[in-house]
């Protein structure tokens, strides 16, 4: 009884439960349904401000349509913007019911008001509805030849959206020919923004324009009087042209080269672009150096402004640098890192400084990466320290001073920085063998700090390969042998063994015991399989023939190659190429980053046929291996 | 289509706007999968690359300001400098448009401005302009007037029948009328300079501003003539100059817009540089028992018989100092100890007569600090009257109109990026 009576109840709480659940979900927008449907004039005004805000934000409120429809007919011009704005965002999912709208939007497309005209011819674009192109064609076609420039503008670029839906449509109407007449345009809006669309309806696919000699001094004069944005798409157009002759090129260069005093950081970048791309046309060496002194002064003042901007331009600066290395060689002080500069601009700054280093001015620089690497940042003082082992590899008179600058900082006994640090100067040893073999001491004193397995592993070579020139090595690495077990890396277990092996061949009686004694632990109680290989086959080499044993082990290396850190040629050109744009930030051609260029093309995303060409990406690896041999060729970009 | 999207995160990472151009697809993966991947690795990591490689083939990039992030998604090959540099006239713009830098808040309130501003710089992902005169005549400004007027009466104050967008000077208005007419020129000089420890700059740089105040009637035409025209090494013009004239002659000349504006920057030439310092400032640390004492020394420079004024100096300490002891004889400092500490030092004014003043931090740290750790100090003063570059406006003449030009000139020099390593 009593509990028939308790569950009824339970029952009866739980739809209740259930139905104000459901009111507080539907809440405001019944709330918001009946302001829209208010008699009054401002409260419906404000309840389409808040659905608006409440679309601005990412809640759906598809469910209102026809109430805010019903609002659309205003002499408000904000709230009239705002329906649009609303329609825009919902027409997709409710084809059937814009058709109501249409009245209202081809009445708005004759209004007295140019900017109501224009609004109007823009929504219905943006529409992306079949049903409304029919509609749209008769205002389109009146707004095209509209005697204000603002609707021009607007509905030259509504033609390519058109154009997009349904490309019949924009033909037969003649949508695609009054585009092509708008570059004749008085206004210089409406010229680039005709330009912008032609350019996007090539892009669609279409080939329904390019552009024509006999324009293309016209455009040289428009691009002056462009706003920013204008300019770019004309600059986009004549990277795309193919000059007649040398003398057509060489008038372009020279018409264009203002641009490059633009405070906006794109003209520049996109003109340099230019430039580098016309450097195929045009032949006259004292030209091509007039272009290049003039592309110096902008690219650089690029670097003062916000540190977004200043990491593209570094971006872009390391590719140019590789089409013309000597370009910035004397402004390499433009380059120092700020102490507040966000890390990824400093990663940069350090790889084009490297970059641009020659023998000249390594010295200044050297006490400037020393600087970097007294910083705090971990990863930071390890770029700044590698940065410092290629400059000693790759020019050999800077190598003296980089030891010196290395060893000072090893004696400030940082623990982070001396890792790094023992891991390069091994490095610049073997580049020059035979050479700074005194450093290895300073190592030697400061054991203690050098914890890293990495660093490890470099510090027993270095014993090992110059065990006859330090006293001290039967001690240290039998020091290293008692604690073998404790390492945890394989790679330290393994230059242990090496080093003591090669102690015994340079000093057969002095390191008997201990070579017998490393061999031992390695192979019997080492838990990794191939140190314990590793010992067994220098014991029985050892046992078996010792000369053989110093032959193999004792052999004359080939000292480490200046790493390359150039891309390879192929991809640099495409990289040059499309200067300015994202795969030359990311470093990877557009087809392995953009979907739909992929697909046009017929390849294969992540196919590793179509990347192998380009080989192993250098650039990405910024350390200098340990190995300066060729790595596996391996994907540009993993999905 | 250039620009799939444009969101406007908070600083939890969270869309407080956004904005789409491409089809439902894009819309449905950006606001689906992309914008929550970005936000998730923009809160979890610091200072992150402005261009992104996101899921789903997009690239977001994205410019942190103040407390909010402008963020873009793009699907296709852009030039993400194009498109940084709308992020950045976007936050400018709303800055403009609500007088303070835009915040969560700001957004909220004026969404409806911001909604409308982006519509009329954005079309079908392409942009269309980013003046501001131009984009005043298009959405008006919200002012607490105009909405007082709205509540009160109903109508909305905002008829834009005349657009200054549908004639050639885009950025001037046709019928403007002022009782006197003014111009004010303001060339403000910029030193970026770093400097180590033995007072030795590393690096030196000046860049400079030319910012224009015009209350002029009418189409005026200006021509500005400066003195050291062919040193300038990078100038970048506002759209108002005609190029033509530059190029021939070194002249600036142009039809100003109406109120404030930037006229130019420019950057000098490094051989033209006498790297000449408003003020010497030398920073030195030294590691004492179980702490470190910093030093911080400042004497006037050469300012042409100008004081410098409003100097800041910021000290950033150790992460783990603490006992943190400040002596100086004079300006005020503040000490703050959270977990960034930093030592503050202001000081109203230095005359060139001025000897060197001293500051002195001592602190202690819980561990061995590491003896010589590289460390900057951050300096910002400002030198009115005095020009670093030495260019002066020669001459200022108006052409077309008749009345008669009051004219002021101001030049004044600045700390930039000013940086002084200890």
């Amino acid at each position: 009884m009593m509990n028939a009576a308790i569950q009824t109840r339970i029952a009866q709480l739980q739809i209740v439960k259930a139905k104000v659940l459901a009111a507080l979900r539907k809440g405001e927008n019944y709330e918001l349904k009946t302001e829209l449907n208010s008699e009054y004039k401002e409260r419906r005004k404000e309840a389409v401000r808040r659905v608006i805000a409440n679309m601005t934000v990412g809640k759906d409120v598809s469910g209102l349509f026809t109430d805010v429809l019903k609002n659309m007919h205003t002499d408000d011009l904000e709230s009239k913007k705002l329906i649009y704005l609303y329609l825009i965002n919902y027409a997709k999912t409710q084809p059937d019911l814009v058709i109501l709208a249409i009245n209202t939007f081809v009445k708005d497309a004759e209004d007295s008001n140019p900017l109501i005209r224009a609004l109007a011819i823009r929504t219905m674009g943006c529409l992306q509805v079949q049903e409304v192109l029919d509609y749209l064609c008769d205002p389109l076609r009146k707004c095209l030849s509209d005697s204000n420039p603002y609707v021009r503008k607007t509905a030259v670029l509504c033609v390519a959206k058109v154009y997009d839906l349904n490309r019949g449509i924009a033909d037969e109407n003649g949508f695609v020919e009054a585009v092509r007449n708008a570059l004749g345009d008085v206004n210089m809006m409406v010229v680039s923004n005709a330009m912008s669309a032609l350019a996007e309806m090539n892009s669609m696919g279409g080939d329904v324009w390019r552009l024509e000699p006999q324009i293309v001094s016209r455009f040289l004069t428009a691009v002056n009087e462009c706003v920013e944005w204008g300019q770019i798409a004309i600059l986009e157009a004549l990277i795309e042209y193919e000059p007649r002759d040398e003398k057509e090129a060489e008038n372009i260069c020279e018409r264009l080269l203002p641009r490059l005093q633009h405070a906006n950081g794109s003209v520049v970048l996109t003109t340099v672009r230019l430039l580098l791309k016309y450097e195929r046309y045009v032949k006259r060496a004292d030209l091509l150096a007039q272009f290049a002194k003039k592309m110096v002064p902008p690219l650089i003042t690029l670097l003062s402004s916000e540190p977004e901007i200043q990491f593209v331009a570094l971006r872009n600066i390391n590719i140019i640098l590789q089409r013309r290395p000597r370009l910035l060689s004397k402004e390499i002080r433009v380059f120092f890192c700020k102490y507040n500069d966000p890390i990824y601009v400093k990663y940069e700054k350090v790889e084009v400084l490297v970059r641009i280093c020659s023998e000249r001015n390594s010295e200044p620089l050297l006490n400037e990466l020393k600087e970097y690497a007294k910083e705090v940042d971990v990863d930071f003082v390890s770029c700044a320290v590698n940065a410092i082992g290629r400059l000693a590899i790759r020019f050999e008179a800077a190598a003296e001073r980089a030891i010196a600058v290395l060893e000072e900082l090893v004696q400030m006994k940082v623990d982070y920085c001396v890792q790094t640090c023992v891991v390069v100067l091994c490095d610049i040893l073997r580049r020059y063998p035979g050479r700074f073999e005194a450093v290895v001491t300073t190592l030697c004193e400061h054991a203690d700090y050098i914890n890293a397995p990495e660093a490890r592993a470099a510090y027993l070579w270095a014993l090992g390969e110059y065990s006859e020139n330090i006293p001290s090595v039967a001690s240290l690495l039998g020091a290293a042998v008692d604690s073998l077990l404790e390492e945890e890396d394989a790679c330290v277990q393994l230059a242990l063994v090496n080093a003591c092996v090669k102690y015994f061949l340079k000093q057969p009686q002095r390191a008997q015991a201990l070579v017998l004694r490393a061999l031992q632990t390695a192979s019997e109680k080492c838990a990794n399989p191939d140190v314990r290989d590793r010992a067994y086959i220098y014991w029985r080499l050892l046992s078996a023939d010792p000369s053989a044993a110093r032959t193999v082990v004792l052999a004359e290396k080939p000292p480490v190659r200046p790493e390359n850190s150039s891309l390879p040629e192929p991809l640099l050109e495409e990289l040059v190429n499309e200067l300015g744009c994202v795969s030359s930030v990311l470093q990877q051609p557009a087809r392995q980053f953009v979907y739909a260029r992929a697909e046009r093309a017929g390849v294969p995303r992540g196919d590793a046929a179509t990347t192998a060409d380009y080989g192993t990406q250098a650039a990405v690896d910024t350390t200098p291996g340990a190995d300066a041999a060729e790595g596996e060729p391996e994907l540009l970009i993993s999905f | 289509m250039v620009l799939d999207s444009l969101f406007i995160l908070n600083d939890a990472g969270a869309p407080i706007m956004q904005k789409h151009w491409g089809t439902d697809l894009s819309m449905q993966r950006a606001t689906r999968v992309v914008i929550p991947a970005f936000s998730r690795y923009l809160t979890s990591h610091t200072d992150i690359t402005p261009i992104w490689p996101g899921p789903l083939s997009t690239t977001c990039m994205h410019i942190q300001r103040g407390d909010l992030t402008y963020t873009a998604v793009v699907s296709t090959e852009v030039a993400p400098l194009e498109i940084l540099e709308l992020l950045e006239s976007i936050s400018t713009l709303l800055y403009e448009y609500t007088g303070q830098v835009a915040t969560e808040l700001t957004i909220k309130e004026n969404f409806v401005c911001v909604y409308q501003l982006l519509s009329e710089m954005i079309d079908s992902g392409r942009v269309v302009t980013t003046d501001t005169s131009v984009l005043r005549g298009l959405v008006p400004v919200p002012s607490l007037m105009g909405r007082v007027i709205e509540n009160v009466s109903g109508f909305s104050t905002n008829t834009l029948a005349n657009s200054t967008a549908s004639h050639d000077a885009p950025w001037r208005a046709r019928n403007i009328r002022h009782t006197s007419n003014q111009f004010f020129v303001d060339i403000v000089d910029r030193i970026d300079a770093i400097i180590d420890t033995t007072g030795t700059c590393v690096s030196y740089d000046i860049l400079g501003d030319i910012t224009c105040k015009s209350r002029l009637s009418g189409m005026p035409h200006l021509v500005m003539t400066l003195n050291r025209a062919r040193e300038l090494d990078d100038v970048a013009f506002h759209p108002c100059v005609v190029r033509r004239t530059w190029d021939a002659e070194r002249t600036i000349a142009f039809v100003p817009p109406d109120g404030p504006f930037k006229l130019a920057s420019y950057h000098m030439a490094t051989q033209a540089l006498s790297r000449s310092m408003p003020l010497r400032v030398l920073g030195e640390a030294r590691c004492t028992e179980n702490g470190m004492t910093v030093c911080v020394t400042v004497e006037p420079g050469e300012t042409g018989s100008r004081s410098v004024e409003n100097i800041r100096i910021r000290v950033p300490l150790d992460s783990r100092a603490y006992n943190i002891g400040v002596q100086c004889k004079s300006g005020t400092h503040m000490v703050t100890t959270s977990r960034r500490p930093q030592v503050e030092w202001t000081l109203d004014e230095i005359r060139p007569s001025d000897s060197a003043i001293r500051l002195v931090i001592q602190y202690s740290t819980r561990n061995a600090v590491q003896s010589d750790s590289t460390n900057a100090a951050f300096v910002t003063f400002e030198v009115p009257g005095y020009s670093v570059s030495s260019i002066k406006v020669d001459a200022l003449r108006l052409l077309r109109e008749s009345y008669k030009l009051f004219k002021g000139v101001r030049y004044s020099t600045v700390a930039g990026s000013f940086q002084v390593r200890f």
